[in-house]
Order: structure tokens, then C-alpha cells, then sequence
């Protein structure tokens, strides 16, 4: 009867062999080269790519960057309390929605909810009168109205878990339900669709700070500002660099100690430079001192590198094949053109162009979409010349470099007309010199090929301190004004407590995903319900705290609310929890559920805000904000699932 | 071998109205041993399967788990006795890290007062080892389980399996839907748990795959039991012939190999 027995049986009985002569076969594979061969080498950069919300970062510093290019005022600090004052409660509920969605399910109800806490608490501390309220000091009506929000949250979710019904209907139920509460209510205990006033309470001066307190920048004078934001921002774009050279560059057996010196040396030498451009004046020193800028830069990164990693032996010649050849050629041509598009047009003309867009609108496009593809193209030049020798990367990277300068110049020439600040030549022209740098070193040094856990740790620490550093430094030049700007009479500019509340509460929303069981447990019911059930979850429990999480943001943005408008319409909200969903989805979370970060949600909600304040300061007309927002939608939703299918294909 | 089974099932039946489910159905596996249960569509595994995960009762016979008589009211009921199944879709979350896979819904904790968070490193080194243990060397615990092929997660779940205290480790066709090569990995996962005193239980319809890894073969047709034989008792071929219910599938070998013969 053998003759039956098919000729890959043998293939499949592995089986009376003792234990530790098994192994699988790619094992056995990786046994024999030596190593692991699946264990492909991702970068931290390539790591970092594969976040949901690298999509919605890029995006974000794009619509910052056009926006900023655009208008004379956006970049400035007034402008920027302004977007993030919207942002901070468009953020806390797009956060709560954003771990809502991760759970797989939707709240429509949400938007309403915020307008409705709000309503509830300024009625339970209206004084009893006429129009009355309750007259509840907040120390009741605060704890009074979160049961009523966890109430709501948590109904939602039973009758979602109960019904088995998909939470749109179910939501879409208590939507309408308490547009009809709001309205009906409020005009049969108040008499009025509108209710105030949040101040009535008698303990409201007591809770104002905590969820209303203002910090006016034009009362902060702090003559050493500049000392500190300069100083900080500045260790923090060093640390940064030197961390992407630690992360990239493979680590000398022995370190050089010659290159710290050079490191020292030309770190020394761009402190002094700083110094000297801060007690002098006139443009020849300055280009002097330029100079010696662009000698420290050098000294500094090559002493670094040349101290730590291992030297190139054989950088061979500068090989540019025809496709790398086609790309540097067009991609410079394009950012020249675009330069030179710029140029021609005349930057003080302010009459309008093409409706909506004035003539400067229509130049900063034409800038930004020619400059964008130039630079797209050299991008996908140096991604070609990743596997071609060190001398043709080295030489890639220095076209790169040199378009940088093409638009370092162009701002030099435009900064007279003001619509580029002059600043930002010095910036690009500092970028120009790293790039330049960079390029010098990729080619004379080893890249890192294996995965090396010191240096991942290294790197990966100094990147995080570099970023919070530069943050600091922006946070120092943004709460504090100095002497001078005082005299110049800078516009005021307000930041209030929201912003805070809107930080920790993301901060604390990612800490949760990534390390709480109710977060794995989130994206585990988001992810696929039935496998979380069976080995365990509750996954009604989860989804039910998920609906009760943006009940309880609703109710905390509904009391910001009511503290900073002291009076609330009976539609306020109405409409807003597309807002959230939108900003959710441009963050990277996915709509289906099972994927997305918290920080997303707070990124898309940068995202949200941008636009608005943008088109204002651009004098644009502001109803075309809706035609932006649906835009950045479809274009975040593209972009992410394209993000998405090559973060799976690197991890693979 | 130990001389007492772990479980034992005796003349187990399952009615779902008049339709006869399962009948009269006997096994045993006893710790360190395989119990394999052969059948084609429709001969009874599923219902087999879900009265020992305990998401039905049996409607007669009795099941004896180390000599006590039991009844699973639950999945988690069968769980906690130390019944573990893991099905065809798998129970798991494609878009999940394998860490967070392995410990769903039981992830160790650390905590200071009433703050309790994951204890994730502690949870990435016990996956990736005993996902060595089960002779699997898992790239990067934080890879995304949707990005491991059939097998490796097969492997996975039965890892998490043995870790979480499993003494009874039920499959469900977990070759099915697998490649050769993928297959044997998956046979060789089972060979692993058997070795480290796991009592399997390994259902499928494939008697290619029972046969090499199997110590008890029990076979169902139809619903009802063709007989549970030891491995002596029986070779491959004897398991297919009674698995299709008999000589059928022999005469049409028999046919199939004549007309490949003259064509």
C-alpha cells in the first residue's frame, strides 16, 4: 500500500526527531549565513516612518510652511496662540474620539455632548430667578455634570454592546436626542435657547484658573529670552544632528580621539561665531561670520563623525547612471524654474489674481508646488544612489545641497519685498551647509547595516532630547517678550490654560495606548473583536469605557467652554464631531478600527486649525476653509494608506 | 506514557433537536500524548471541538478531566480548567505586535499605587523565549502578527497557549489552510508541546498530518465514532479508508489509478 504515500509526505514528517534537533526552516537558513538573513536592518528613520502619524506631521509642516509663505502674520506668535487655541479643544476631543475609533466604533453624539455639558453646568450654577438655574456652587455642579457625562458615555456604549448595532446609528440616535434635550430643555426651564452666565456661580474665581487662566506675553518682559531660546534651540538642532549621525553611521572599533578634538574645536568656534554676531552689526561681518558659521558646522559634524565611526577604505568613483542623472537634472531645473517663477512675479502687486487668490497666493502655489516636485525628484535621486558608491552619494547629496541655495538666494533677493522673512535666509543657508556637510561625510564614513542596540539607544534618546529642546526653545521665544519687542509694540498675543489641558491630556492618552491593558485591550477590539473576546478581553467592558472616555471629554471641553465664553447657545457643538472624526482620520487613525495613536488625533487637530487662522492672515475669504479641510481629508486618506502599505512592506 | 489519561471522554453525544450531531463518541489523550481526530466535512469535529472548549454542552456521556468528572459551561470554564483551543481564525489581532498578541488579555503588570501599566519589557522577553522554547526564533517581538506567515502564527498561539498553563491543547484544522513546508512547522510546533508534557489534541482532516505526530487516532463519520485506534493499531491508509466512511474511496483510487494508467 506504499505506493500511495505522495512524495511530499516526507517533507511533512518531521516528527520522532528529538527536541533539539528541531528547527524551523529559517532558522536552519539563518544558521547557515551566518546570521539572521530575515532580519533586515531597519533604520530608527525607516522605524519612524511606519508610525500612523508621520503622514500627519509631514502634512501638518506643509500647511505651516504654505500658510506661513502665504501671509504676512501666520508664522507670528499672536497667529499661532490664535490656531492653537482652536486646536487645544478641537484636540482634546479628537484625541478621545481618535482612541474611540482605534476601538472600532464611532460617537456622532459627541459634538453635541460638548455643548450640552457646557449648558448642564451653567445651569446648575445659574442663580434661581426668573431665568433661573439651580444656583449650585461648582463644586457640586462639576462632579454633578461628569455623572451625567459618564451617564451618556456609558449608555451609548451599552446600547451599542447590547444591540449589536453599528455606534453610527446608535450615536446618530443620541445625537439627535440631545439637540432635542438642548433645545427643549433650555427653553423650558430657562426660557431661552441661550443660557449664561458661567460667573454666576459663587465659587467660579476659585475655578477660573484651573480651567480658564490666560497668559498674556506682552506682561512677561524677560530681557534674557533670547539667551535662552537661542541657546536651547540651538542644542537641540545639534543634538539632533549628532543623534542622526549615531543612528546612521556604523561605530569605529576604536574611536579617534583627534576627531574629538576637531568636534570641540568647531563646536568653540560656532559659539563664538554666535556670540560675535550678537555684539556686531553690518552685512560684511555678517558674511564673515557666515563663513566661519559654515567652518565651525564643518569641523564639528566631520570631527564628530570622524571621532566615533568607522572610515570608508574605498569610496570609488562618482558613477551617475542615467536615471539618477535624469532626476538631479530635472529636479534642480524645476527648483530654479521655481526660484525664477518668483522672481518675476511681482511680490508687492496685491490685487487679486485669480479668485480666490490674490497674486501672491497664486506665486507662493506656483513656488511651493515647483520647488516641492524639484525637490521630490532629487529625494528619489539619492534613494537611487543608496545602493551606489559612497562618492556618488556624497556627490547626490551636494545637488541637494545646492538647491537649498538656489532658495536660500531667492529669499535673500525677496526679503526686501518682506514677503519671505530675511531670517529664513541664514536658516536655509545654515541647512544648505549641513546638507552640504552631510553629503561629505555619507561618503567618507560607513553607514550601519546591522542592528546594533547601544547605538539604537544612544540615538534614540538624543533624538528625543534634541526634539524637546528645540520645543523648549520655541515654548521660551513664544510665553515671553523681550524689552526691544515691547518698544517695537509687538501685537499682544494670549495663550490660556487649554493649551496645557490639551497637551496632557494627549500625552497621558498615548501613555495609556502604548502601556496601559486598556490600551492593548482598545486596539485589540478595534482590531478584531472575536480573537480579543476569546482569549479573554472584555471586550464590552473596553468598548463601553471607550464610549465613556469621549463622554468625559465632552464633558471636560464643555466646562472650558463655559468658563471662556460665560454663555452658551443651545447649538453649540452641533456639527463639531465630523471635526473630530476628520482630525482623527488625517492623524492616521484608522477608520475601521485596530490602528492609530492618540498623538495622531492631536496632530490632525493641529491640522484642523491651521487652515482657518491661515486663510485669515493670507486675506483670503474664510468660507473657503471647508473646500481646504475637505482636501486635507481626502489627500490625509490617500496618503496614509499609501504610508501604510509601505510600513508593512519594511517591516516584512 | 502515563497510565491514567489526562481527559476521557466516554460515548459523548450531541442532539441539536433531532439532528444528531455527535454520537457515542470515546477518546482519550493522556499528558505528553496526541490525540488526533480524523474526519471529513461534516463528520462532527466542530461540534467535538466545542464541547470540549465549552461553548456547548454535551446532550449525553461523560467527560473526565484527570479522572474527575467535568462539564465546561463556558469557554472561559474549559480556559481555567486548563483547556486551551485555538481555532482556525486564530484569535488573533493581524495588526498587533506579537508581544501584545502573546499576552492579550493577560499582559503582566507593574504598578506604583493605584497606577498599573505593562510591564513591556519583562512581556517581550517571556514572548520572544518561549517562543523559543517552542523552537521558533521570532525576528522582532514588536513585528505586526498580520506580517507572519500561517504557520508562524499557528506557532504563536500554540506558544501562548502552553505558557498560559494549558494542559489540554486543542487544534482546530490547523494545517488546513497551510502550504507543505508551512504545514511541517506547524507539525513540528505540535511535536514541541507534546514534548514538554502537553496532552494535544489535534483535529483535522488530513491523515498525512495526524499519522506522523499522532499517538491516538480517533475518527469520526457522519457524527459518529469509526473507532479510536493506538498507533499501532493502524497505518495512514487504513486511517483514510475509514475516514471516508469505508471502501468507496478505495474503488475510486482503484479507478483513478486505471484510467491514469491507460491514458
Amino acid at each position: 500500500m506504499n505506493e500511495h504515500d505522495s512524495p511530499d509526505t516526507a517533507t511533512v514528517t518531521p516528527t520522532e526527531a528529538p527536541s533539539g534537533e528541531i528547527s524551523t526552516d529559517a532558522a536552519v537558513a539563518a544558521s547557515a549565513a551566518g546570521g539572521d538573513e530575515r532580519l533586515a536592518y531597519r533604520s530608527v528613520f525607516q522605524r519612524l516612518f511606519v508610525r500612523p502619524e508621520v503622514g500627519g506631521l509631514i502634512g501638518a509642516a506643509g500647511i505651516w510652511i504654505f500658510f506661513w509663505a502665504a501671509s504676512g502674520t501666520f508664522g507670528t506668535v499672536g497667529q499661532t496662540f490664535t490656531w492653537l487655541d482652536t486646536a487645544a479643544t478641537l484636540g482634546i476631543m479628537a484625541v478621545a474620539v481618535s482612541m474611540l475609533m482605534i476601538g472600532g466604533e464611532f460617537d456622532l453624539s459627541s459634538g453635541a455632548m460638548t455643548g450640552a455639558m457646557g449648558m448642564l453646568i451653567i445651569y446648575l450654577v445659574k442663580e434661581t430667578g426668573e431665568l433661573g438655574g439651580l444656583g449650585f456652587p461648582m463644586l457640586l455642579a462639576i462632579p454633578l455634570s461628569l455623572l451625567v457625562a459618564l451617564g451618556i458615555g456609558y449608555l451609548n456604549g451599552f446600547m451599542v454592546e447590547r444591540t449589536g448595532q453599528p455606534s453610527f446609528i446608535i450615536t446618530l440616535g443620541t445625537f439627535f436626542a440631545l439637540i432635542g434635550l438642548k433645545l427643549g430643555l433650555s427653553k423650558r426651564f430657562v426660557g431661552q435657547i441661550q443660557i449664561g452666565r458661567t460667573d454666576e456661580a459663587s465659587d467660579f474665581d476659585f475655578f477660573r484658573p484651573i480651567f480658564a487662566a490666560e497668559w498674556a506675553r506682552n506682561e512677561h518682559p524677560f530681557e534674557l529670552r533670547d539667551l535662552f531660546y537661542i541657546s536651547i534651540f540651538a542644542a537641540g538642532v545639534i543634538i539632533v544632528l549628532l543623534a542622526i549621525c549615531e543612528l546612521w553611521f556604523q561605530r569605529a572599533e576604536e574611536r579617534k580621539s583627534s576627531g574629538l578634538i576637531e568636534f570641540i574645536v568647531g563646536l568653540g568656534l560656532g559659539i563664538a561665531a554666535a556670540i560675535a554676531l550678537h555684539l556686531t552689526d553690518g552685512v560684511g561681518v555678517n558674511a564673515a561670520i557666515a563663513v566661519v558659521m559654515a567652518v565651525a558646522v564643518f569641523l564639528g559634524m566631520h570631527g564628530w563623525v570622524s571621532w566615533r565611526y568607522e572610515p570608508i577604505e574605498d569610496r570609488g568613483a562618482v558613477i551617475l547612471d542615467e536615471k539618477m542623472r535624469k532626476f538631479l537634472g530635472l529636479g534642480f531645473g524645476l527648483v530654479v524654474l521655481g526660484a525664477v517663477i518668483a522672481v518675476l512675479i511681482d511680490s508687492s502687486s496685491t490685487h487679486e489674481f485669480f479668485f480666490p487668490f490674490t497674486t501672491q497666493g497664486i506665486r507662493v502655489i506656483l513656488l511651493l508646488a515647483f520647488v516641492t516636485a524639484g525637490m521630490a525628484l532629487i529625494a528619489m535621486a539619492s534613494q537611487a544612489a543608496l545602493s551606489a558608491s559612497p562618492a556618488t552619494k556624497g556627490a547626490v547629496t551636494s545637488v541637494l545641497a545646492l538647491a537649498v541655495v538656489v532658495i536660500a538666494a531667492l529669499t535673500f533677493i525677496d526679503s526686501e519685498a518682506a514677503k519671505f522673512r530675511a531670517s529664513l535666509f541664514s536658516v536655509l543657508l545654515f541647512a544648505a551647509v549641513v546638507v552640504f556637510v552631510w553629503g561629505f561625510v555619507v561618503s567618507r564614513f560607513v553607514e550601519r547595516r546591522v542592528k546594533s542596540a547601544s547605538a539604537d539607544h544612544l540615538g534614540g534618546r538624543m533624538l528625543i532630547l534634541g526634539i524637546v529642546s528645540i520645543f523648549v526653545g520655541l515654548a521660551f521665544r513664544m510665553l515671553f517678550i523681550t524689552e526691544a519687542e515691547l518698544l517695537a509694540e509687538v501685537p499682544p498675543a494670549k495663550t490660556s490654560i487649554r493649551l496645557f489641558w490639551f497637551v496632557a491630556f494627549t500625552a497621558t492618552m498615548m501613555w495609556v495606548l502604548a502601556r496601559t491593558r486598556f490600551g492593548s485591550w482598545t486596539v485589540a477590539v478595534g482590531g478584531n473583536k472575536e480573537a480579543a473576546r476569546q482569549v479573554g478581553v472584555p471586550a464590552a467592558r473596553t468598548k463601553t469605557q471607550l464610549f465613556m472616555l469621549v463622554s468625559v471629554a465632552a464633558w471636560f471641553v464643555g466646562l472650558l467652554v463655559a468658563f471662556r465664553i460665560n454663555s452658551i447657545q443651545s447649538n453649540a457643538g452641533d456639527g463639531q464631531e465630523f471635526f473630530f472624526i476628520i482630525a482623527a482620520v488625517v492623524g492616521g487613525t484608522l477608520l475601521t478600527g485596530g490602528y492609530g495613536t492618540a498623538f495622531g488625533g492631536a496632530i490632525g487637530a493641529c491640522i484642523m486649525s491651521m487652515p482657518l487662522a491661515g486663510i485669515s492672515a493670507a486675506r483670503w475669504n474664510t468660507d473657503w476653509r471647508f473646500l481646504i479641510i475637505g482636501v486635507i481629508l481626502l489627500l490625509a486618506v490617500v496618503s496614509n494608506k499609501y504610508l501604510r502599505n509601505r510600513a508593512e512592506a519594511i517591516r516584512r | 506514557m502515563s497510565d491514567q489519561p489526562l481527559l476521557q471522554l466516554d460515548s459523548v453525544s450531541k442532539f441539536y433537536g433531532s439532528i444528531t450531531a455527535l454520537s457515542g463518541v470515546s477518546t482519550s489523550v493522556a499528558a505528553g500524548e496526541v490525540t488526533c481526530v480524523l474526519g471529513d466535512n461534516g463528520a462532527g469535529k466542530s461540534t467535538f471541538i466545542k464541547i470540549l472548549a465549552g461553548v456547548h454542552q454535551q446532550t449525553e456521556g461523560t467527560i473526565r478531566l484527570a479522572g474527575e468528572k467535568v462539564t465546561f459551561d463556558s469557554p472561559r470554564d474549559a480556559l481555567d480548567s486548563g483547556i486551551a483551543t485555538v481555532y482556525q481564525d486564530l484569535a488573533m489581532v493581524p495588526m498587533m505586535s506579537v508581544w501584545r498578541n502573546f499576552f492579550l488579555g493577560s499582559e503582566p503588570t507593574k504598578s506604583i499605587g493605584p497606577l498599573k501599566w505593562i510591564d513591556t519589557k519583562e512581556a517581550k522577553r517571556i514572548a520572544k523565549d518561549e517562543m523559543a522554547k517552542m523552537g521558533i526564533d521570532i525576528r522582532d517581538t514588536e513585528q505586526p502578527v498580520g506580517t507572519l506567515s500561517g504557520g508562524e502564527r499557528q506557532s504563536v498561539a500554540i506558544a501562548r497557549a502552553g505558557y498560559f498553563g494549558a494542559k489540554v491543547l486543542i487544534l482546530d484544522e490547523p494545517t488546513s489552510a497551510l502550504g507543505v513546508k508551512q504545514s511541517g512547522v506547524v507539525l513540528k510546533r505540535i511535536v514541541e508541546a507534546r514534548n514538554q508534557g502537553l496532552a494535544v489534541i489535534f483535529i483535522t482532516h488530513n491523515p498525512r498530518h495526524a499519522y506522523p505526530v499522532g499517538n491516538r487516532f480517533l475518527i469520526l463519520n457522519r457524527g459518529r465514532s469509526m473507532g479510536s485506534f493506538a498507533k499501532d493499531e493502524i497505518d495512514v491508509n487504513d486511517l483514510t479508508r475509514l475516514m471516508s466512511g469505508g471502501a468507496e474511496l478505495e474503488a475510486l483510487e482503484h479507478e483513478l489509478r486505471d484510467s491514469g494508467a491507460t491514458s
